[in-house]
């Protein structure tokens, strides 16, 4: 492992030189406790220590709507739109780089998404070690925690001054000396960082999997025809999809297109979409398999504890706790769920 | 419907509003005008024809007579459009639905109110077919402009089925009632971008509840959060007034 100090004052220096080339992202504080990246300037207060940024970072891959084809309606004919503008998203926490490492294995599975694969391939990765764990994280339940790739560097703040940063991609190191001559970390340097990670990974149990998260697919199989519980958890779902659209694993997206206003050419565009939205499985004739809000709360947590696991091996969500926070009814918590059934079916034989 | 299908603006009980939002399209309405022909739209022009193939009608059902005229309107046009809360959901002429009548022809008219004919307000649909529903107060002059571009492709366009909630995720703002305050996206129908929370408000509910809303939960979540069932009635009330479910 390559691993260099950094100290504060550099970091403005290399964040001047960065922004020449691309557009950089930080994480700052936009309303009391509320946190969200924001392109940084010379004048933004970048906040080191959040706790959560409040929407997922997805919007950098897969933005909430994007042109995908641009058609000329006279002439019957398409051509491919592909957006990528080059970005670097400074300060990214564990759970949020397996989310995005998770999407990536989705969008390129089978047909490569190339909209998603183009945005990706100029976005540049750094990742942050927390310091606050938000009140509804569980991240250290489900094996997000730490991540050994996805990133293209890895800063730990280990004093008041000075970062421990981790080599993840030649790219990372190419940027990080752009400034001049950096120092390589030394093995106290390396020790520090280590223990900062401990120190967050004790706050972090407060908050976890009642068991090994391996286990999750299973149970929620074991519970899917426990229709009393679920209609009885989902009796104040608003469909609003909220808990999909914050959700940093969430990809599922509706396209549509729309013409011009002297109908000559249209757009082909892709727009978010959620499975706990009312028309999400509706098809044509009207028949929708799931149709009840019931049905559609369910099918969620299946998505997150078993479908992706049996894709990827992995559950489908990271414990970032946005879905938690983003449900006014209160209703949309993973770790509540999977420890409800926990607690009922565990003593099962 | 002929090539150039000619276009026809009418108005009820409303501020007409929406058709000033139509107009706000600016250089956007000469690309859209060139597919049809407008023969009657007084905000913009003078000329009033009585043939028509497709009518946008703004405001609410007010008054008895109002019954005859958009009973004609709906059998000249081929395709009837309500345009506006006031004639999608009944609006907020419905406030006075929840009022005495003595006391509401009072507030308005004073002395004179026994000049007028008026009764309870409702929406277009509770008197004649309507083919397609542009909401909002006022209107999306952008939504406007895909729903008569689908129309002249053939389709008739659907608005979102979903709440505000989703539009407000993809703009990206922080939910109002993790600030403490009422807002009415929860029940309400999106295709607005979220607007009025982006800018810094709540959601009125002006594109009208959704078809598969929840007001249980709602009402119990805002009651979680702090508000009475008393309280979000006011609030609901000032667009869901003629909704059955409240």
């Amino acid at each position: 492992m390559i691993a260099y100090t950094i100290y504060l004052p550099q970091v403005k220096g290399l964040l001047k030189k960065w922004s020449m080339d691309l557009q950089v992202f930080v994480p700052t504080m936009v309303d009391d406790g509320f946190y969200e990246f924001k392109s940084w300037s010379d004048d933004i207060e970048i906040s080191w220590d959040y706790d959560l940024c409040y929407t997922s970072l997805k919007k950098f891959v897969l933005p909430a709507q994007e042109d995908l084809i641009s058609f000329d309606m006279k002439k019957y004919s398409a051509g491919a739109v592909i957006e990528a503008p080059k970005q670097l998203l400074f300060g990214v926490h564990p759970y949020d780089i397996k989310a995005m490492n998770q999407l990536d294995q989705l969008m390129d599975t089978d047909s490569v998404d190339v909209n998603y694969r183009a945005r990706r391939d100029n976005t540049v990765v750094f990742g942050l070690e927390r310091v606050h764990v938000a009140d509804t994280a569980f991240w250290s339940g489900v094996e997000a925690d730490r991540v050994d790739h996805g990133y293209d560097l890895y800063w730990t703040r280990i004093s008041p001054g000075a970062f421990f940063v981790q080599v993840g991609s030649a790219r990372g190191e190419e940027m990080l000396t752009m400034d001049g001559p950096v120092e390589k970390a030394s093995v106290a340097q390396k020790e520090a960082a280590r223990r900062s990670h401990l120190k967050v990974m004790a706050k972090a149990q407060k908050n976890t999997l009642n068991f090994d998260w391996s286990k999750t697919p299973d149970l929620v199989n074991k519970f899917f025809n426990n229709r009393t519980f679920w209609r009885e958890k989902a009796k104040t779902c608003l469909s609003c999809g909220s808990c999909n659209l914050v959700c940093p694993t969430c990809y599922c997206f509706d396209i549509k297109e729309e013409a011009d206003d002297l109908l000559q050419n249209g757009r082909r565009y892709r727009q978010w979409d959620g499975c706990m939205l009312s028309g999400f499985a509706e098809i044509a004739g009207g028949h929708n398999f799931r149709s009840s809000p019931w049905e559609r709360y369910r099918h969620r947590y299946m998505r997150k504890g078993k479908y992706i696991f049996d894709k990827l091996g992995e559950l489908g969500c990271v414990g970032c706790g946005r879905c938690v926070r983003a449900c006014t009814a209160r209703i949309a918590n993973p770790r509540k769920i999977y420890n409800e059934i926990w607690e009922a079916i565990k003593n099962e034989v | 419907m002929p090539a150039k299908p000619r276009v026809a603006f009418f108005d009820f009980a409303g501020c007409e509003g929406d058709q000033l939002q139509v107009a706000n399209l600016e250089e956007r309405l000469l690309d859209i005008v060139s597919h049809i022909e407008v023969v009657r739209f007084r905000e913009i022009k003078t000329i009033k024809l009585d043939d028509y193939d497709i009518a946008f009608v703004e405001g609410s059902i007010t008054r008895p007579e109002d019954e005859p005229r958009i009973k004609e309107i709906r059998e000249k046009a081929q395709v009837l459009v309500a345009l506006g809360a006031c004639a999608s959901i009944g609006g907020i002429n419905c406030l006075k639905n929840f009022i005495n009548e003595n006391e509401y022809m009072a507030t308005v008219y004073g002395d004179k109110g026994r000049w007028y004919s008026t009764y309870a307000a409702r929406p277009l649909s509770a008197v004649v077919k309507v083919d397609m529903e542009i909401h909002g107060c006022p209107i999306d002059k952008n939504e406007f402009a895909r729903a008569v571009k689908e129309l002249l492709l053939g389709k008739i366009y659907r608005p979102p089925d979903y709440p505000v909630c989703v539009e407000c995720k993809m703009a990206g703002n922080i939910c109002r009632y993790e600030q403490g305050k009422l807002c009415l996206g929860i029940v309400t129908r999106a295709g607005c971008g979220a607007c009025c929370v982006t800018e810094g408000s709540v959601c009125w509910g002006c594109r009208g509840l959704l078809p598969e809303a929840n007001m249980d939960a709602a009402g119990q979540i805002m009651n979680e959060h702090g508000f009475s069932w008393l309280e979000a009635q006011d609030h609901l009330r000032l667009y869901f007034g003629y909704n059955g479910r409240l």
